[in-house]
This record gives structure tokens, sequence and C-alpha cells, in this order.
């Protein structure tokens, strides 16, 4: 770095420290504090952008499913006692939206057993900039194939590292209905991508 | 495209014991892959465990491809979604009661929330020291809109290297001095607890990595 050349190997001052960890954050929220509340969407506003985009399929539905929870968390702070991790009770709250979500679209079909029809945005929206190679568009389609539990179960566990527990609570499944999802999701998407190969 | 005939899995909660042609079962190849079984010698030269392994493996290299999209297309603009999100919070924010400022024949009130903000900033400012709920109370409780002193009890999270009476000391003494020169609120107690550690970085000597 420029101008850092009398810098010494001694123990350095730490600078203005960094922001609190996500409970005081929360703790503080809870108060009212709307700025540790803006701290706290900052941190977190982007991962669960990506999962509601990949569950959803659509990035302007997908901003608002994570607008609405946010809103949504706010309101229910004051009864927020920190029994899970802030971070995944926004999991939870998220998926539930969006779950919710997918369910208000076709409200006359069974879920659990009608394909999910690839909707028609999905092909168009922005958000499928994501899937600029062959590849991607692929794995999208095959996505949008699962059931909503199985491609959120499937989302939650591969690109948000999220363990069984927390998805059996994200979802609001068993522990062994999870991994039936991702079972069953799992092999839909090596099936359906062998085939495009 | 072949994609739309694949017939879509249901959504029954136990796996189903779909059996390779060498007898194993799919799902207790897939374990040893994600490393939930035991290590299984035969899938080393078996030909049918080899293909399901390949195409999971096919599998694993698209997420990491989906991994990275995903990062490109949320970084994209973390500040909007925030924007959005505050605006309506900021129609519906929670200031809690009104306390007393000045001197007892003034009229001048602080809402809850704005004097814990400064106490937690005032704890904050202590090195080594986070502060989390702070909660502003009337020391006669039930006293509604009464002028009249405040106690005010502060949960904070402290490096490792504080002794716990010392902190709490110095966060009384911040608090203190934060309600008489900052704010002009008559505080009579401030009770501190320490919750949490800190890690060492924000150890009040500037940490002892160096």
């Amino acid at each position: 770095m420029p101008g850092d050349g009398n810098h010494t190997s001694g123990p350095t001052p730490s600078g203005p420290a960094a922001d609190p960890g996500d409970e005081l954050l929360a703790a503080r929220a809870r108060e009212g504090d709307e700025g540790a509340f803006e701290t706290l969407v900052h941190r977190h506003g982007p991962a669960l952008l990506k999962l509601a985009v990949r569950i959803l399929g659509d990035t302007a539905e997908a901003e608002d499913a994570v607008q609405e929870a946010f809103v949504s968390a706010w309101r229910r702070l004051p009864e927020y006692r920190g029994e899970a991790a802030f971070r995944t009770w926004m999991y939870r709250i998220v998926t539930n939206r969006c779950l919710n979500q997918l369910r208000s679209r076709r409200p006359a079909a069974d879920l659990d057993t009608v394909p999910e029809p690839a909707a028609p945005e999905h092909e168009a929206s922005p958000a499928r900039a994501a899937e600029s190679t062959a590849a991607m568009k692929a794995l999208g389609t095959a996505l949008a194939e699962l059931s909503p539990e199985q491609r959120a179960c499937w989302v939650l566990r591969e690109l948000h590292n999220q363990s069984y527990e927390e998805i059996a609570e994200a979802v609001g499944i068993t522990h062994q209905a999870v991994r039936g999802r991702i079972f069953r999701a799992r092999r839909h998407l090596t099936e359906a991508m062998g085939a495009w190969r | 495209m072949a994609l739309n005939a694949n017939p879509v899995p249901p959504d029954d909660d136990l796996p189903d014991t779909e059996l390779l042609d060498c007898g194993r079962s799919l799902e207790s190849v897939w374990a040893v892959h994600d490393a939930e079984g035991p290590p299984d010698p035969h899938l080393l030269r078996c030909p049918h465990c080899a293909t399901a392994l390949r195409e999971l493996h096919a599998l694993d290299d698209l997420v990491r491809q989906a991994r990275s999209a995903d990062e490109d297309t949320a970084a994209a603009d973390p500040a909007r979604l925030t924007a959005r999100v505050m605006d309506i919070v900021r129609l519906e924010l929670r200031p809690g009661r009104s306390l007393p400022l000045g001197e007892a024949d003034e009229d001048l009130w602080i809402v809850e929330a704005a004097a814990a903000k400064s106490f937690r900033a005032a704890a904050d400012a202590v090195p080594g020291v986070r502060a989390g709920s702070c909660q502003v109370l009337p020391l006669t409780p039930g006293a509604g809109r009464v002028r009249g002193p405040v106690t005010v009890r502060l949960e904070v999270a402290a490096a490792l290297s504080w002794n716990l009476q010392d902190v709490a000391e110095a966060v009384r003494t911040a608090v203190t001095s934060a309600a008489v020169q900052a704010l002009g609120l008559d505080v009579r107690a401030v009770d501190v607890a320490v919750i949490d550690i800190l890690d060492d970085e924000d150890a009040p000597d500037g940490g002892d990595r160096g």
C-alpha cells in the first residue's frame, strides 16, 4: 500500500471496529434501531436474493419476495427471541414466501404431482443472464421441472450449503422428507442433464 | 427437446430403492459420494456405480457453475434491495416511549430508541466492546409520560482480554457521560450485562496477533 512505509510488525491499532455480529444487530433492531436492521439487510440481502431467484426463476418476483420477507422480519422482530440465528430465521421467511408465491401461481393444481411448467418469464427474465451458457440454461429448465419443494430443498443444499436441519426448518417438512426431496431432485437433474448432453 | 419428456419426480418422503444393475442402491452410491456413508471398495471397480458417479460429478460441475453465475448476478446491486426495504421500514419505525430530558420544569423529551442508540454508540466507543440490547426505563415502574430519572439496561459483547468488572465499569462510565453531556437525561443506574465475547481483533490494545 502506498504511504505505508512505516508499518511495523507490532500490534496494529484496531481501526473503527467491524460491524457487530448478527445477534447483537438483531437485538438492536428488535428495539427499534433501524440502522442496525439496515446493516442486516445489506449483509444478508444478496444471498437471500440468489436463493429466491433460483426458487422462483424470476428476478423481479424474487426481489419482491425478499423485500417482503425483510419487511415482515422487521414487523416480527419484537417477538424474535433469537431461538434461531438471524440468518437461519431469514432463510426460513424467504423460503416460505417463495413457496407460497409458487403455490398461489397455480391455485388449482396439486403441487406435489403436477409438473412445474417452465414459466414463460423464466426464459425472458434478466435473471437468466446467469444462464449465459447452454448448460446453465438446461440446468435452469431442469430445475423448473421440479416441484417447488424439491427445488427449494435442492437449492438450499447445493447452492447455499444449508444443513438438513436448517432446510427442514426453512421448508417446514421433516428431516427425512428433506432427504427424499433432495434425492428426487438430484435424480431428475442427473437424468435431465445426461439427456441434454 | 427431450427434456420435457422426463417424468417429474414424485414428492414422497422416502428415497426410492432404485437398484443399479450391480445390486447397489443409487442412494448408497450417492451417500458415498457425499461422504455420508462408509467407503465402498466395490465402487472402484464396478462400471454401473462408476456411471452413476460420473453423472453425479457432471452435476457437481454444473452446481459449481451455477454458484459462480449466482455470485455475478446477485452481486449486481445489493444497495437497491436495501434501499427498497428501508423505504418501507422507515414508515414503520418503533420509537418506543418518551423519556424526559433536561430540567424538571422543561418540556423536552427523547424517544427510547434514540436514547438507546446514543448509549449503544457510547458503549461501542469503548475499545473491544460492542453493544446489543439497550433498554431505557423509567426508574419508577409504570410511570407513563412522567418526568423522572431513568435506568439503563445494556447488554454487550466484550473482547476476551477484558476483565468483566473492568469492562462493566468502563461501559457504565461511557453511558453515564453520554447521558449527562450529550443528552441531558437523568440516568440513575446503568446495568451492564456481558453476554458474549468478541474476537481478539477487537481487543482493547489492538489485539495480540501482531
